[in-house]
């Protein structure tokens, strides 16, 4: 008796070209919820595998309207679905934060990337910090700016707003074996040395250094 | 991070189960389970095996390393090493809790195991503190934590990073030329 709520062990995803396993998609995703949470910065927009989550727990949620209540089975993938959206909605969540924080730099950066570059927002995410922008400055205008003398009624937003500082420390597990990461010194009278890092390993430094590391995704934040 | 999302990573971790049921293979998403036959163990992830328990049809088998002869072992390295020992597990703290919390009818010496983690928490957590006050003074850029788990890291996380990323600012602004607009936030 075949299983309603059954899948293939491996689909194959439409929006891009290499085959994921369900599996591996929700390690991706977890992945990229930890990375998020805890870089200072907002990194690079992974709507693929957001779109292929939502894929998943849409098919499962609609095999699951099919099948009985009360069944075991519909109550342990229920648990799953919950769990997994759980992950996916934090993840969300952290991102709209750090638009929410950074929304002038973070329009700048997508602003001013080339065209074959991965973008940084989503197509709604860009219209949720456009339209924040446009908000706050009506707000900061009809509440302070209009009361200000002439010439100082103009706000620079970039000016107004933190950059989002890439010199935090943050905590790190290497997946791929790195050599020669250079350390900087915190002290005028410490050099600078280098460190390398093997697989496996985790380590406590500045964010700056190993930035581009978590956009390939040789190091992952814990 | 809150300690009840270290949790939710914790409860990945897969576990032995005997149930007391029977069910043929699920697919879950993120993998294949069962078949489930009553009487024969079964690997589950433990938040599976911690709903199953709760509504009692199965028990649950402690993992190798819950055994109080081994955790002694590892406390008396501990104790001995000034450096962090690999821990029983990468999650044993939310390991333990949980499965003594839920189950500890399943597991022998349920009191002994809980002191005996205790005692290594207690340890290692006061080397954690050691270590990162000597991090701090000498006023390092880098540090190796190989055999820290993330219960532990995230213990300090909040106080450790605000406290480095504070000391940066004020590092920063006694140096001339920094740029305007930039700074870390609390």
């Amino acid at each position: 008796m075949s299983d309603a709520l059954s899948e293939d062990g491996s689909e194959q995803n439409d929006s891009q070209e290499e085959l994921m396993t369900p599996v591996e998609l929700i390690a991706k995703l977890e992945e990229a919820w930890l990375n998020e949470k805890f870089s200072p910065d907002l990194l690079e927009n992974k709507s693929e595998i957001v779109e292929c989550v939502m894929e998943q727990l849409t098919h499962m949620e609609d095999n699951l309207q099919r099948v009985s209540k009360g069944d075991m089975k519909a109550s342990v993938h229920r648990m799953e679905i919950d769990r997994i959206r759980f992950v996916l909605s934090s993840y969300l969540r952290s991102r709209l934060q750090k638009i929410e924080k950074f929304f002038p730099h973070v329009l700048e950066k997508e602003k001013s990337r080339a065209d074959g570059d991965p973008s940084y927002l989503s197509p709604e995410e860009y219209a949720f910090a456009r339209e924040y922008l446009a908000n706050t400055e009506t707000y900061l205008k009809a509440v302070a700016l209009r009361h200000m003398p002439p010439n100082l009624q103009a706000v620079d937003m970039m000016k107004a707003v933190p950059e989002p500082c890439l010199d935090s420390f943050v905590f790190l597990r290497v997946k791929e074996q790195q050599d020669n990461i250079m350390v900087e010194p915190e002290t005028d009278d410490q050099r600078e040395y280098v460190v390398d890092l093997d697989v496996g390993s985790q380590h406590l430094m500045r964010y700056r250094t190993i930035a581009p590391l978590v956009s390939t995704g040789a190091v992952q934040l814990i | 991070m809150d300690p009840a999302e270290v949790e939710f990573l914790a409860e990945k971790e897969i576990v032995k189960i005997i149930p007391n049921f029977s069910l043929d293979k699920i697919y879950l998403i993120g993998g294949d389970l069962g078949p489930f036959n009553p009487g024969l163990p079964v690997q589950v992830p433990v938040w599976l095996a911690l709903n199953l328990k709760q509504r009692q049809k199965c028990r649950i088998l402690p993992p190798q390393w819950m055994d109080v002869d081994k955790l002694e072992e590892v406390r008396e390295m501990e104790r001995k090493e000034d450096s962090f020992t690999p821990p029983p597990s990468p999650y044993y703290m939310e390991l333990t809790k949980l499965l003594l919390n839920h189950a500890s009818d399943n597991i022998p010496k349920a009191d002994e195991i809980r002191t005996l983690v205790k005692d290594i928490w207690d340890t290692r957590i006061a080397k954690l503190r050691l270590s990162a006050d000597s991090f701090i003074s000498q006023q390092e850029a880098h540090a190796k934590l190989d055999n820290l788990t993330l219960m532990e890291i995230n213990t300090t996380r909040s106080f450790l990073l605000g406290s480095l990323n504070c000391m940066f600012k004020l590092r920063s602004n006694m140096q001339p030329g920094t740029s305007t607009g930039k700074g870390p936030d609390y």
